[in-house]
């Protein structure tokens, strides 16, 4: 039997537990091959969860880490484009078959094994949503709903309490939930995710605690339950969706808008109605009456159900599970009204808890969203400790999974962690949150690969957390709260950063720092709360300076914010929370006569709409409701300043803050060069179809064809000692500089954040977190000292980028960096449209796509159809103007950040300091592995042509183009300008877009010599008559639109671009190519491409090329 | 164990009145509810009758008891305190003997010529306990009937034993809580609104009624105890059940027994003839 199957199917845990890494370090690639033969059969054969999901996840780190680099495994291969799109298409298993088939045509080669990778790895992670999904389904109590697709079949009704008006006021009465959200002490190492409790159940422990909160320095002064949902029935035949705090709502009347997610605000709304069987999901594309379901429901035809949802003041990426706790407030909500909890108002049964925390583990699902079990613990009282379950016979896991779906609870009674514990916990605790909200998805399949492949770092480290959950419990049952801090602060310095690298960042530290100067003895520790560090954290202080903290920790916070804002993407201002611990959990109240009203919020939000409708139209209920309200208004101390609030909206101040903007804007315009002219030239084009995405293309009928031996020499190979020599000669006189692209703001790293990713502090280098100037800063100081001269370095920058570059490099004083330090300062800029129906539809339906998992996919599916309704209502090619206006601009392509070198007078000066100056070596701010490889230096000088651009052997997520013949003719194509997607499959090599340049060449193609540089208008016409020549092309960029309370929008738009690449089309432009290693030529265009980045040995590359 | 008593409720203040209305029986002769439901109860060998009426209703139930008055005995529910309540309020009648229990809102058509109530009757003599006869219903009525979940018993006839009993439980509840073997997914074992009880649960009804305060109790609650105490079967039966208090009830069970009677051919022409009234042009249509 195969060693690796064999650690997958032991029981007894010793073998279980062993790692992949330490028996595939020593395994040659005809034992690994072998041994993945023998995984593939496992895959196949057994009906085990975890037996499948660890092979494929062993499968997929042989072929991503390990077989890369092994004597006999080839460095270059193809990849099949069928594969590649079933890849795309999630068949997973068509994938591996044709990829399969690569690998025994082709042999096993780099190429095929990344294909292999990914595919794996989607069929390991696909194979696990659907088990949740089968599992969230089967919960009994669930599987009902999965039936019921018609009306008449719907078995619920509501209350008759709930659907009868009072006589006096004529309101129907109101059921309101109020419900709070929770705090975890410890998760053991995100043991909460579901395949985690499901397979290891014994390591799957929480330490969950429902709190409830007020924004310290808000109007409100007490802490409360931060979400609550209300019921009530109406008197119109329609579903009334309303978020309060979202300031959203939707009359729905069809059975398909229910069902329709992304369509506004009220998805999780959506998600409730459905999840609580109001609106089964068996009804889902029925084509049934909703109004039928409606009248069903409450027993009157005519009538339906409004359901409000309000959040207090709690910004997103809180880490306090507020979606989660919302989601299972409106389904319990729901639930009771419709009798499926048998207490209308007060607290919950626990089976009533373990159906509603069911319900919302569906819910979720439904709504494209993830979440661990351990999130819907507000609905629990005070602490508890949630655990993993052993199926048992009976269990419809078991057979399946070790592990049950659904997790126990288990409350601390009061005499087991005491009533002073948890007050002195609450005196002790700064609950913050630090401003940051960032996607933890990628963070939790990071976890879940790991706990597979148990690496042995992260293995033990997963024991050391579970170990410190118990540590923390007793510090509690002792009621040492010192004790719980110095176990939290543990945590997350040891066996959370151990698993995951990426939970803490520069900004957290740069925070416990201050918090550890500031306070010293009286700074007990910190606290992560949910899946990584940044938005809700806590700090543990001692209880007499807790005030000061309170106080302190928000400046400090928003100082460190203030010095990082253009680095990291803070989605708000960091606020500070005051809290008290929930010792009821999710708690009901029916309200009726005259009190059977809706929060005050939603007053102002739905009264202006009633007040300018003829009051004619408004149904009885409604009138009788406004005049309850007024009278409330007249009554409550606590509704005095509605008459101002609904005033304000009845006349929003639109005008003030409109010019406000647009003057901002035009500033910026006038101050970075904006060219209105060519601007009108391009959205007139864009209008009339000029240009577009399908024009970005070449020809049809254009021959694409990938290069021949001879086009590119082979630098993966130790090149010639002779031009070794000559390139470290050349280095030692001073004849090269390096140019470092930093004009992009790197749209996919922050989706569109607007924050310079040239400045995020992205991984932990040489002992702390590096950026990635600091970086290439890191990389010149090493080669300066091993050729004991300086090295010229250039950034270039643009509007977006260049004062925040220049302010972080004052600030941290160049970073230590000796040699002569340049800026380019951008000279173009762009005003960004709103993209074409045509262009969008383009992108997102005849590109190849990623299609997500089944209910994901519809999610984003509804996204788009309402991103294009917007671009159609905004106007299609109009200016986009609707956000901040740094937001509106964008940088206008790569290709103009060299020819500003001539025109903002940087080469002039680099030149005349440094005479012998005849080589740049340009290259992407991400491209962290390129370095002034002397070799490679020697190599262009030899040939003496104009350029020479390197490439990497193209692997599985290499897209964007590469180096081609284009009717015969070598040169570098960019993806979006390849008549056909499948063509970039037949070339070998993707560009790496590091280029070695001759001065002397590049200023002969602008037909400029040394001594024109000087003369801006020369040098200006010069850039004008190249640019005419390269093509600009229109592409669809995200950008975020921040709102409300850490609300993120992400909105297409179209920009246009020129690309430098395309310089080696030019047949007057001698241009060569080299292939290097992959480590050298890389690029890291996103975060969640860190982890492997660090596994693989490339982070180690690059520190091996620093000195810091 | 000798069954020969039987309670009928009929003091839902709702319903007062269906027991009253005429209905042409299986065998073509018109008769009140009232009386089908006491031939019903006749065939399975019941000597004596107590029905549980609102007050003043004695004499116009008396009236449409038909030819068997004579073994019929009333008794007022002084209070609107609940069906358990109801039952209970014959525990003088009963005394410690086992007897059948109707509810006078429901018609039964048997499929065959044994009446369901007698077959329920002689299960209940034979295995000497409380049975109660259930009908494997989907779940989109559950909320209309009460639930029962259990083991079958082995053997020839379709008998459960019962051990969970929920009064008109949401599917959600019910999929929780009731299990029962072999039946398929999305249906349940609901009562049939025929019982054989036995002594016992007259006192689990009074133990109920000192608990409930002024509140009022149903019969299920106390059914749902009776495992606890004694056995307790359900027979599966796959006859019919008419709820004479839904829309268009009566008429529905009128359709039935027609249709399982002598008169289904004339029934069914005229069915036909209706229908194709209906579809006809109006013009030129004779009369």
């Amino acid at each position: 039997m195969s060693r690796l199957a064999g650690i997958i199917t032991a029981s007894d845990l010793e073998t279980r537990n062993q790692s992949l890494d330490a028996f595939c370090r020593e395994a040659s690639a005809e034992k690994l091959l072998a041994e993945c033969e023998a995984l593939e059969r496992l895959r196949l054969e057994r009906d085990s969860l975890y037996e499948r999901v660890r092979s494929l996840f062993f499968l997929s780190a042989i072929h991503r880490f390990h077989l890369p680099g092994k004597p006999g495994v080839a460095e270059q291969g193809r990849v099949p484009f069928s594969g590649y799109n079933h890849l795309l298409q999630r068949r997973f298993v068509e994938a591996i078959r044709e990829f399969l088939a690569g690998q025994k045509s082709q042999g096993p080669n780099n190429s095929i094994s990344s294909a292999l990778a990914a595919a794996y790895k989607g069929l390991a992670f696909q194979t696990l949503a659907d088990q949740v999904r089968r599992s969230v389904r089967s919960v009994r109590g669930n599987q009902w709903m999965f039936r019921t697709g018609h009306p008449a079949d719907a078995p619920l009704r509501i209350c008759r309490v709930l659907t009868e008006r009072e006589a006096q006021s004529g309101l129907y009465p109101v059921l309101r939930e109020a419900t709070p959200v929770r705090m975890d002490l410890s998760h053991s190492g995100w043991s909460d995710i579901f395949f985690l409790g499901m397979d290891y159940p014994e390591g799957a422990r929480v330490f969950n605690t429902s709190i409830d909160l007020a924004v310290l320095g808000s109007a409100q002064a007490v802490p409360r339950p931060p979400v609550e949902a209300s019921f009530r029935v109406i008197d119109e035949p329609l579903l009334r969706l309303v978020s309060v705090d979202l300031g959203a709502s939707a009359d729905i009347t069809s059975m398909a808008e229910v069902f329709d997610y992304g369509r506004d605000y009220l998805g999780l709304l959506k998600a409730a109605i459905i999840a609580a069987g109001i609106v089964p999901p068996g009804m889902e594309g029925s084509g049934q009456s909703l109004e039928d379901l409606l009248a069903r429901l409450t027993g009157h035809p005519g009538c339906g159900i409004e359901i409000v949802s309000r959040v207090n003041d709690i910004p997103k990426g809180s880490r306090l599970a507020v979606s989660t706790n919302l989601l299972a407030s409106l389904i319990s909500v729901c639930m009771r009204a419709t009798g499926q909890i048998r207490n209308l108002s007060g607290g919950l049964e626990e089976s009533d808890r373990r159906i509603v925390a069911a319900r919302a583990i569906l819910g979720e699902w439904l709504g494209g969203s993830g979440g661990g079990w351990q999130d819907s613990g507000g609905v629990w009282p005070g602490m508890k400790l949630i655990e993993g379950v052993i199926a048992q016979p009976g269990d419809v896991e078991y057979g399946i999974s070790r592990g049950c779906l659904l997790p126990r609870h288990r409350v601390f009674p009061l005499d087991e962690i005491t009533a002073d514990t948890r007050r002195r916990l609450q005196e002790s605790l700064v609950l913050v949150h630090g401003g940051m909200a960032q996607d933890v998805g990628p963070i939790l399949e990071m976890v879940t690969e790991k706990y597979l492949l148990r690496g042995e770092a992260e293995w033990k480290a997963r024991l050391q957390a579970t170990r410190i959950l118990d540590e923390i419990i007793d510090c509690l049952r002792r009621s040492d709260i010192r004790g719980v801090g110095a176990c939290t602060q543990r945590n997350f310095d040891g066996p959370i950063q151990a698993i995951i690298p990426w939970a803490a960042n520069h900004y957290t530290q740069q925070l416990i720092r201050a918090a550890r100067e500031e306070f010293g003895q009286d700074f007990w520790g910190f606290w992560m709360l949910g899946g990584m560090a940044g938005g809700g954290m806590g700090f543990l202080f001692a209880p007499e300076v807790k005030p000061r903290a309170q106080r302190r920790m928000g400046e400090i916070m928003r100082a460190a914010k203030r010095s990082l804002d253009r680095a990291v993407p803070f989605a708000m201002e960091p606020v500070v929370y005051d809290f008290t611990i929930n010792e009821r959990g999710t708690w009901a109240e029916l309200f009726s006569g005259s009190d059977a009203l809706m929060p005050s919020a939603y007053y102002s939000l739905r009264v202006p709409e009633l007040v300018r409708r003829d009051s004619r139209t408004l149904s009885p209920a409604q009138r009788r409701e406004l005049e309850s309200f007024g009278e409330a208004c007249r009554r409550e101390p606590g509704l005095a300043g509605m008459v101002h609030h609904l005033f304000d909206r009845l006349i929003p101040h639109a005008g003030a803050t409109a010019s406000h903007t647009s003057g901002s804007l035009e500033t910026l315009l006038a101050a970075h060069g904006f060219d209105p002219v060519q601007h009108q030239k391009i959205r007139a084009d864009l209008r009339g179809g000029r240009i577009g995405l399908s024009q970005n293309r070449l020809p049809i009928s254009s021959r694409v064809e990938d290069v021949l031996p001879d086009d590119v020499i082979d630098a993966r190979r130790p090149l010639p000692a002779t031009l070794l020599r000559l390139g470290q000669d050349a280095i030692s006189e001073g004849a090269v500089a390096v140019l470092s692209l930093a004009g992009g703001i790197g749209t996919r790293w922050t989706k569109g954040a607007g924050v310079v990713k040239a400045l995020n502090p992205f991984a932990k280098l040489g002992g702390c977190h590096r950026n990635f100037v600091e970086i290439h800063l890191a990389k010149s100081r090493k080669t300066a000292a091993l050729f004991g001269r300086p090295v010229p370095h250039v950034l270039t920058t643009s509007y977006m980028t260049h004062a925040a570059i220049h302010d972080s490099l004052t600030r941290a004083a160049n970073y230590g960096y000796s040699g002569p330090l340049l800026l380019s300062p951008g000279r173009s800029i762009g005003l960004r449209l709103i993209p074409t129906a045509r262009d969008l539809r383009f992108a997102w339906e005849e590109m190849p796509q990623q299609i997500l998992d089944v209910q994901k996919q519809k999610v984003r599916d509804s996204v788009r159809a309402a991103l294009i309704h917007w671009a159609r209502s905004m106007g299609e090619g109009a200016d986009y103007t609707d956000n901040l206006p740094e937001q509106c601009l964008h940088p206008v392509g790569h290709w103009y950040e060299v020819p500003n070198l001539l025109r903002n007078g940087v080469l002039k000066r680099l030149l005349d300091e440094n005479p012998k100056l005849r080589y740049l070596m340009l290259h992407n701010i991400d491209t962290l592995g390129a370095s002034l490889d002397p070799a490679l230096l020697g190599l262009h000088i030899d040939s003496g042509a104009a350029l020479t651009a390197e490439v990497i052997g193209r692997e599985v997520e290499d897209r964007g183009g590469g180096l081609a013949r284009i009717d015969g003719k070598v040169r570098l194509i960019e993806g979006l300008a390849l008549p056909d997607e499948r063509v970039e499959f037949d070339l070998s090599f993707y560009n790496s877009n590091t280029m070695w340049i001759s001065i002397p060449r590049l200023l002969d193609i602008f037909g400029l010599s040394p001594a024109d540089l000087g003369d801006e208008e020369k040098s200006a016409e010069a850039v004008r008559a190249v640019a005419a020549r390269m093509p600009t092309y229109v592409t669809i960029k995200d950008v975020m639109k921040r709102w409300g309370k850490g609300q993120e929008d992400i909105y297409p738009v179209a920009q246009f671009e020129k690309l430098w690449g395309d310089m080696t089309a030019l047949p007057d432009f001698d241009c060569r190519y080299a292939v290097v290693p992959r480590l050298r030529g890389q690029q890291l265009k996103e975060v969640a491409q860190l982890d492997g980045w660090l596994r693989d040995g490339s982070a180690a590359y690059v520190e091996s090329l620093c000195a810091w | 164990m000798r069954i020969r008593k039987a309670v009928v409720t009929a003091a839902s203040p709702s319903q007062r009145r269906l027991p009253l209305q005429n209905l042409i029986d299986r065998d073509g002769r018109e008769r009140s509810v009232l009386g089908i439901l006491l031939e019903e109860i006749v065939q399975a060998k019941i000597e004596e009758i107590c029905i549980v009426i609102c007050p003043g209703d004695a004499d116009v139930y008396a009236e449409v008891a038909g030819d068997h008055a004579g073994r019929v005995r009333f008794i007022e529910q002084d209070q609107p305190r609940g069906y358990g309540h109801a039952v209970w309020c014959a525990r003088d009648f009963i005394g410690r003997e086992p007897f059948l229990h109707l509810v006078s809102d429901h018609l039964h058509v048997s499929r065959d010529t044994r009446g369901c109530a007698a077959k329920i009757v002689s299960l209940a003599e034979a295995e000497e306990c409380a049975v109660s006869a259930v009908q494997a219903t989907r779940e989109g009525l559950l909320t209309q009937f009460g639930a029962v979940g259990g083991q079958r018993v082995p053997g020839d006839d379709p008998l459960y034993r019962i051990d969970t009993v929920l009064e008109k439980p949401t599917p959600t509840e019910a999929e929780q809580k009731i299990i029962v073997p072999g039946l398929r997914a999305g249906s349940y074992l609901c009562f049939f609104g025929i019982h054989v009880l036995t002594p016992a649960v007259m006192d689990l009804l009074g133990e109920h009624l000192a608990r409930a305060g002024d509140q009022r109790i149903s019969l299920s609650s106390a059914l749902a105890e009776l495992p606890t105490r004694e056995r307790y079967l359900a027979l599966q039966l796959n006859d019919r059940r008419y709820d004479l208090g839904a829309r268009y009830g009566l008429l529905h069970a009128q359709l039935a027994l027609a249709l399982n009677g002598h008169d289904r051919d004339e029934i069914l022409s005229q069915l036909v003839e209706l229908l194709a009234q209906r579809d006809c042009p109006a013009n030129g249509s004779e009369q």
